[in-house]
């Protein structure tokens, strides 16, 4: 089936527009435990996204992004608990305080790389929990924070009370959430785009790519490589922020090392290296969590199974889903230009680009 | 004093657990140049088989060495069939990454789906009793450990300095296409390494799980402070992986008893001393230079 680039142009529109009408569909038509659990999902796709623009574009391995969203989340839950902070301000500060957290881990990993990054990285992911527990009379060790705010009650007494989104334009409070969660994780995902494609963005994947060589061309690398770690912490802080709102409360349980693996996989099945790429990742891993409920005897299978799919896809599609689109199109394009025989009018570099990791 | 005797002697019993996953990682390190993020699930993995099988009647001993078999199986079956594929890790670290974690994953969840998510009772191979040592009670077990571990190092002494098969490994870890060239076969010598490297994780599991509980987490912990004594020690070094396994466990032994800050964290000297060493040593004590900086 040959499409012109005009149709092909529109259908791409109309794809976008149908997905979000689906997604602004969803929270009026499904229970409200189920908007929550997929504007968590959306809190994770922000969290994911900044990995990707970590890992996926600059090349920096980290194992340890759970903690980040973590440090986000339990920066929130303490400003407004234990500081008094209304939640937009308390969910700034701990962006700001992620942001910091990722310059102060940026810092080392200018000197270690690769494998090594990935080692220092997996070591914070096991100690945030530890850290969290450690300092308990903060962040409320094991038993998590209940995130509360004073509030004048029926009897005109100020009392604590859990945070509660209010109904609001004929939303109900899970409603108000999502969206809520919703335009945020869209502004991110915009910012990331923009960043990516910016003369900054590109500075990112020189430096990825050879170091050395961006170096020579005047890519001032060491700030280049923190501010990355700095901005990406961000928005894993942000997500995690999110996390804690919709959530109402942090617990530490939450946020150990299968979170930091959760968030790498949804990088690498959704597409390293494309922006969209994470979100589907997010969505389909908390789908998968979520939607798919496995007998009592099982509860091992579906880690059986994400670890059989990023071996696999390390083998037959490094690209991720989005990296096995854009081959298959590139592929049918280089069909259709090149009609009977002779050589592919679309030279394959992007193809040979997406497959090589 | 007699208090820090016996953190000492604690540090020195867990710091030969340490080792012993280290000399793991070690031998997959040299011969490929891989961190295996997924050596402490296969040491889990291995764990339960040695359960299994003491389960159904056979003495522990017996049981330790099936255990060994059956992680020795696996570790190459693995190799073989995921790793080998993959390609150089230091090309491409983060697919070797994606692929070790995607192990730690599937071995992790195959243990639960083959055991369950209770933790199971598995009973200390050097018995439950203790000995006096300079006033301080100190467990068989904790001395039974670093024998173990003198044992092994012997071991593995012999098989690399003193056999023609220690020597052809040797070949491949300094230069693995050198080695193809005067006809060693590299990949086979590859696999042995991460059968090797697995039966010897069995072993650091069974002294772990009387202590922890056998869980599909069992060595979660274990993995972070072995890779804290390869790191110390230098990841390719054996001698360095005892060092270093040794030097942790007093540090994350001692060290809770005096400063207050670490009582809930015993991961955070480990921690501080991978950062410090990478930053600042990162070849380790013994290892050679090898780890890549901008």
């Amino acid at each position: 089936m040959s499409m012109s680039p005009a149709a092909r142009k529109w259908g791409r529109v109309a794809a976008w527009v149908i997905t979000f009408a689906v997604i602004c569909a969803l929270p009026l038509m499904l229970p409200a435990f189920r908007v929550d659990q997929i504007a968590i999902w959306m809190t994770l796709a922000m969290a994911a996204c900044g990995l990707n623009l970590l890992t996926g574009y600059n090349g920096q391995i980290s194992v340890g992004h759970g903690a980040l969203y973590g440090a986000g989340a339990y920066a929130t839950a303490i400003f407004m608990v234990k500081v008094g902070w209304p939640m937009f301000p308390a969910a700034l500060i701990a962006v700001v305080i992620s942001f910091l957290l990722g310059i102060a881990i940026g810092l080392p990993a200018l000197r270690i790389k690769g494998l090594y990054l990935a080692l220092v990285t997996l070591a914070v992911a096991v100690l945030f929990p530890l850290v969290i527990e450690q300092f308990s009379s903060i962040t409320g060790g094991g038993a998590g924070l209940t995130i509360t705010t004073p509030q004048v009650n029926r009897r005109g007494a100020v009392v604590d009370q859990k945070i509660e989104f209010g109904d609001m334009a004929g939303l109900k409070g899970d409603q108000v959430r999502y969206f809520l969660v919703l335009a945020i994780a869209v502004v991110c995902f915009v910012l990331a785009r923009n960043l990516v494609k910016s003369r900054v963005g590109r500075s990112l994947v020189a430096i990825r790519d050879n170091e050395t060589a961006a170096s020579v061309s005047g890519v001032p690398v060491s700030l280049v490589k923190i501010l990355t770690f700095g901005v990406s912490s961000a928005m894993a802080g942000l997500g995690g922020a999110m996390y804690a709102l919709v959530n109402g409360q942090v617990n530490l349980t939450s946020f150990t090392i299968a979170l930091s693996i959760s968030l790498l996989v949804a990088v690498v099945v959704g597409g390293a290296s494309s922006i969209i790429g994470p979100a589907i990742g997010a969505v389909l891993l908390g789908a998968f969590n979520d939607f798919v409920t496995l007998p009592e005897g099982l509860a091992g299978a579906k880690p059986v199974v994400l670890g059989a799919i990023l071996i696999l896809l390390m083998f037959f599609a490094p690209g991720g889903l989005v990296g096995l689109y854009k081959t298959t199109m590139a592929k049918r394009a280089g069909r259709q230009a090149r009609g009977d025989g002779g050589e592919p009018a679309v030279p394959s570099a992007f193809a040979a680009e997406q497959l090589a990791p | 004093m007699t208090n820090f005797l016996q953190v000492l002697l604690v540090g020195i019993g867990d710091g030969a657990v340490y080792a012993m996953l280290g000399l793991g990682l070690v031998v997959i390190y040299r011969a490929t140049g891989l961190l295996n993020f997924s050596q402490g699930e296969l040491s889990m993995f291995a764990t339960f088989i040695v359960w299994t099988l003491w389960t159904v009647g056979m003495p522990l001993p017996l049981a330790v060495l099936g255990g060994m078999a059956g992680g020795f199986l696996i570790g190459a079956i693995i190799q073989r069939l995921i790793v080998r594929p993959v390609g150089d890790p230091h090309e491409k670290p983060l697919a070797v990454v994606i692929v070790t974690i995607g192990l730690f994953l599937g071995v992790n969840g195959a243990a639960q789906l083959i055991w369950g998510t209770l933790d199971r009772n598995l009973d200390p191979l050097f018995g439950a009793g203790q000995v006096e040592i300079g006033g301080v009670a100190v467990a068989w077990q904790k001395i039974g450990a670093v024998i173990v571990l003198a044992v092994m190092v012997f071991l593995f002494w012999l098989l690399f300095q003193k056999t023609k098969l220690g020597l052809a490994m040797r070949a491949t870890a300094s230069n693995s296409e050198s080695a193809a060239l005067v006809g060693v076969p590299v990949q086979k010598l590859l696999m042995l390494g991460w059968g090797l490297s697995a039966a010897v994780g069995a072993i650091a599991g069974v002294f772990t799980a009387p202590n922890l509980g056998l869980g599909s987490n069992l060595m979660q912990l274990t993995l972070i402070f072995g890779f804290a004594a390869i790191t110390l020690g230098g990841f390719d070094s054996l001698v360095g992986a005892v060092v270093g396994g040794m030097v942790v466990g007093i540090l994350t032994s001692v060290l809770p008893q005096y400063l207050e800050i670490f009582q809930k964290m015993r991961l955070a000297p480990a921690f501080i001393l991978i950062l410090l060493v990478l930053l600042f040593r990162p070849q380790g004590l013994f290892g050679r230079k090898q780890v890549s900086r901008v």
